[in-house]
């Protein structure tokens, strides 16, 4: 028919017309390569690409909403409920719908979701994973929920999600057990392929080490969404996977107790059943507010946190390393009595002082103790009598004995970040300091002083192997499943003679904490006080500043026959053990074994206006010598430690 | 009636029922059923108007030229200074609930105009007081279009000049410097005349990551829709892209996108083909006409159309800038439909005339 048409004409057609119609067709075969062009793009748009658009179309319309499953609830060994979930809101972003990023950034700064910067950081974060929803926001106050309803015909991208969050209804107590939530990082998703972009793992405390039990499996909720971001109906749900619940090893009661007798001091307590290690108090202070650090985001406050100097994030109970001081003398006396160097009987007399090395080593009480034995050396904490035993044996020994007893090393607890403490040695000393071993030092370290460091939880650890009849436990937190206690081989009569000693140190008349013996549980242990700076004659430890004084430790035990409960409590700088440190763990132990005693009674033994608070600590530098391993060992030529 | 081209009746038909399934579907999508009511009327006009100027004589429209000119000149003239502000733009009189767009039909006028000057000249004979008569008939009306400002209505002027130039037997010398002048005209838009809105189009479109969520947006919806259509599309009013409302302007400048989601490359290529069926029915029409004034006016209306089908669907597949240029026959709006059904009617006309010893 074409044909015909060019044929028909050409008989018809003025000449003049001809040069007309060449152009013409010049003009047709340019419109026909452009159309043919056109059809192939088309091809190419939609058979070659036709699926990959069908998936851009498919994303634009249906919103994947994750559904975060809510964490198991735990509750503490009588059952009372230590962390749980409550109901919250979250905001959600959908970047791919966003119009205007300006407007809605200064839309999310007037409703105060963050400040200016913050908001615009969290965005930016959320147009990366531009496919997926981000949480720019959690726990909305309800002015805020309202404020976004109210504008949502404009903000399409944004959608208020109901959700949980951690509630812990003992607060601060459980800060640092309990530990902090936050989203699942990049290599934690490359490991672990249960887990879900965005979900909420456990970074540190309980939620970290029990992860696999709490965590349970997020799910998600398909939606139909207009351009308006107005939900049409639901394609599909898959239900979240609710974490399992679980029981731990703590006593709410006591560790309430703990933060009480603790308030407003820096330190730490670590309680345990010396029978299996099951974890009964886990303290550490200054705490933070949990709820800071149950959600998605960084708290603001979290700077402000992290460089407090008195670091507030950090778990004293068992990352903080204190030099033992004298609660490390009754592990020396097992030893010797177990090797033989000492027998119960035998006398030192002390004057005061002890001269090794040609330097005078001084005894913590000016006039000395006079002729002590084994049992009374520990009762009054006479650093003469343990010179000796130091001089007489050598740093190996003591360094074996600190070892036995589970210094030095991780006890195994399930929670991370813990730290190992410091035994020292001939090789660890040239390696870590540069030089050798100095001989002096030894007879530091026999009073627990210099670079020998623990923390709380191995204190608890080593007693509870002196009163359990010499079995190393494992503390652990889990009611169920935790390793048997490892037998150490020690000698029944041996514990027995270090125990009598340490019941003498509450009821002996002489003990260093007799002042605590008229109390209705009855409980044992030993008092230490590790020095922080050197001591200076006639000054009184309250007459110094906070920063100065020395630390404050107490390791006890109750009932005294028969111990179910090990105590340990570092009072930082808290100046007197027996004054300070004491009454921490007499309280504990009293509201676990007498019942309706009034444990307030129970107060640190100061002189009129002394203040236990750390209060002039924020401009000062850090404290010498707490944490640091590599610390330098300071001689005690001033007998501070007992 | 057996004396008018009934494929190009057939193929005008066939678009026509494919603008009213699209425009159906649009109308739910943005729940105002009265679009297609509107659309309907205005095809059955149309279909009238198109009878109606089969059957004149080109040739006297052609001899009223001159007066339809200037009266399209003036009515422009006089939007500037009646015509509310609709969208932005002086392009629409409003009368009741309707809406009329002269610019639509000041280029059938122009189209007229310029077959009425084209009509004595003979070969060789295209001096420069010709060119300059011609310029001046495309250039007068695309200017005013441009200033109300429509820039993408005054684009679809440009191609009955280049049309009757090329027709007319313009030297490649002038053909150069028409390529000079144009590039110094796009050179002077950009700095003085483009709005800014208009500048991030273009960015855009050379950039396509520039800005997905601003000037970007707009085309990235419409290359989603045309994709997702894929081979057989996603049924009448089935794409989600425009049902949900994720396609801008879907009624008038991404209609195209609403029919290839729909419809898929089979319908897309169907409704390109028939536009193409379209096209050659004109051109031959231009062909086969008589005389000059029927060869140009032909030639220039299935230019302009051709370049309008191809700058909107190139568009709508994200391979060109937006420009708010329209799709004839298929997007919503009743003066495009109208001055569209005059100017085939006209087509007919010369067709009908073809072999005419008058």
């Amino acid at each position: 028919m074409l044909g015909k048409v060019f044929l028909d004409s050409a008989w018809f057609v003025r000449d003049d017309l001809r040069p007309l119609q060449r152009r013409l067709v010049v003009m047709l075969l340019a419109l026909g390569l452009a159309f043919l062009a056109m059809l192939a793009r088309l091809w190419v748009l939609q058979v070659v690409q036709g699926d990959r658009w069908r998936a851009a179309a498919e994303n634009n319309r249906l919103r994947r909403i994750p559904l975060e499953a809510p964490r198991g609830t735990v509750t503490d060994t009588h059952g009372e409920i230590i962390l749980d979930n409550r109901p919250t809101y979250q905001l959600l972003l959908f970047p791919e719908e966003m119009k205007d990023a300006a407007r809605t950034e200064s839309f999310l700064t007037r409703i105060e979701i963050a400040d200016a910067g913050e908001v615009r950081a969290r965005i930016a974060r959320a147009r990366k994973t531009s496919h997926l929803p981000s949480i720019i926001a959690d726990n909305l106050r309800w002015s805020q929920v309202a404020a976004i309803a109210a504008h949502q015909a404009e903000f399409g991208e944004l959608q208020v999600h109901p959700a949980t969050r951690r509630s812990l209804p003992a607060g601060p107590a459980v800060a640092h057990l309990v530990g902090q939530l936050g989203e699942v990082s990049p290599e934690q998703l490359a490991v672990d392929p249960s887990l879900r972009s965005g979900q909420l793992v456990g970074r540190s405390g309980l939620e970290r080490a029990f992860q696999d039990t709490l965590g349970g499996t997020p799910g998600a909720l398909v939606v139909v969404v207009d351009a308006l971001g107005r939900q049409i109906s639901s394609l599909d749900e898959e239900p979240p996977i609710l974490g399992h619940p679980l029981q731990v090893t703590i006593d709410l009661q006591l560790q309430r107790e703990a933060a009480e007798a603790m308030a407003g001091q820096v330190g730490a307590v670590a309680a345990i059943d010396p029978r299996d290690g099951a974890v009964r108090v886990l303290l550490s202070l200054p705490a933070f507010d949990p709820d800071l650090f149950a959600g998605h985001l960084e708290p603001a406050r979290w700077r402000e946190l992290n460089d407090d100097p008195l670091k507030p994030l950090h778990n004293r109970a068992l990352q903080a390393l204190y030099p033992p001081g004298s609660t490390i003398k009754p592990l020396f006396a097992a030893g010797a009595l177990a090797d033989g160097l000492r027998t119960p009987a035998e006398g030192v007399s002390c004057s005061g002082a002890v001269t090794i090395y040609g330097h005078p080593y001084r005894c913590w009480l000016k006039g000395g103790h006079g002729g002590v034995a084994l049992t009374s050396a520990i009762e009054q904490s006479c650093d003469s009598y343990f010179y000796r035993l130091a001089h007489d044996t050598g740093l190996e020994r003591l360094a074996s004995w600190a070892t036995r007893f589970g210094l030095g090393q991780p006890t195994g607890i399930e929670l991370a970040g813990e730290s190992s403490g410091l035994v020292p040695s001939d090789a660890w000393s040239r390696r870590a300091r540069g030089h050798p071993w100095y001989g002096g030092e030894t007879i530091s370290v026999g009073i627990g002083q210099g670079p020998i460091l623990a923390t709380p939880l191995q204190l608890a650890v080593a007693y509870a192997a002196l009163v359990n009849g010499g079995f190393r436990v494992t503390p652990h937190l889990s009611a169920t499943d935790f390793p048997a206690p490892q037998p150490l081989n020690l000698d029944p009569q041996v514990l027995a003679t270090v125990r009598h000693g340490m019941e003498l140190v509450v009821g002996g008349d002489r003990g260093t904490a007799r002042r605590w013996s008229n109390l209705p549980a009855r409980f044992a242990g030993k008092t230490g006080t590790s020095q922080v700076i050197r001591k200076v004659e006639g000054v009184k430890w309250y007459e110094l500043p906070w920063e100065q004084r020395h630390h404050a430790l107490f390791v006890g035990y109750a009932p005294p026959e028969a111990p179910t409960l090990v105590v340990a409590v570092v009072v930082e700088h808290g100046g007197d053990a027996a004054a300070v440190a004491a009454p921490v763990a007499a309280r504990i132990i009293q509201r676990a074994f007498a019942p309706g005693f009034d444990t307030t009674a129970v107060k640190p033994n100061l002189p009129e206006g002394v203040d236990l608070l750390p209060t002039a600590t924020a401009e000062e530098p850090d404290t010498p010598d707490t944490t640091a391993a590599s610390a330098t060992p300071s001689t005690p030529t001033g007998g501070a430690p007992r | 009636m057996r004396r008018l081209d009934l494929w190009m009746l057939l193929a005008t038909v066939v678009i026509g029922a494919c603008a009213v399934l699209a425009q159906s579907s649009t109308a739910r999508a943005l729940a105002s059923p009265g679009f297609v009511n509107r659309q309907l009327i205005w095809l059955a006009v149309s279909a009238v108007l198109l009878v109606l100027f089969s059957f004149t004589d080109y040739r006297i429209l052609v001899r009223l030229a001159p007066v339809l000119w200037g009266g399209s000149m003036l009515v422009l003239l006089t939007l500037f200074v009646v015509a509310p502000l609709r969208a932005g733009t002086h392009s629409w009189f409003v009368l009741g609930s309707y809406t009329i767009q002269p610019s639509e039909f000041a280029r059938v006028a122009t189209l007229l105009a310029v077959a009425a000057l084209s009509a004595e000249h003979r070969e060789g004979q295209l001096d420069l007081r010709r060119i300059g008569m011609l310029c001046a008939a495309v250039g007068l009306p695309a200017l005013l279009v441009a200033l109300q400002p429509d820039l993408g209505m005054a684009l679809t002027y440009v191609p009955i000049l280049l049309a009757a130039l090329w027709l007319g037997g313009l030297p490649w010398k002038a053909w150069v410097g028409i390529v000079l002048v144009g590039l110094a005209a796009a050179g002077g838009a950009w700095s003085f005349y483009l709005k800014p809105y208009q500048k991030e189009r273009v960015l855009t479109f050379l950039d396509s990551e520039r800005d997905p969520y601003g000037a970007g947006y707009q085309q990235r919806q419409s290359q989603i829709a045309v994709g997702s259509g894929g081979v057989l599309g996603r049924g009448l009013r089935g794409g989600t892209q425009s049902q949900l409302r994720f396609l801008p302007a879907q009624s008038t400048d991404f209609i195209f996108a609403v029919w290839a989601e729909q419809t898929g490359f089979a319908g897309s290529a169907l409704l390109v083909l028939t536009y193409v069926a379209l096209l050659w029915r004109v051109f031959a029409v231009a062909f086969c006409a008589r005389d000059r004034v029927g060869m140009v006016f032909a030639a220039g209306i299935g230019l302009v159309m051709a370049v309008q089908i191809l700058v909107n669907i190139a568009m709508v597949m994200g391979v060109a800038p937006t420009t708010g240029i329209t799709l004839p026959l298929l997007s919503y709006g009743g003066s495009s439909l109208l001055a569209g059904a005059i100017a085939l009617g006209l087509v007919q006309s010369i067709w009908r005339l073809r072999f005419a010893n008058v």
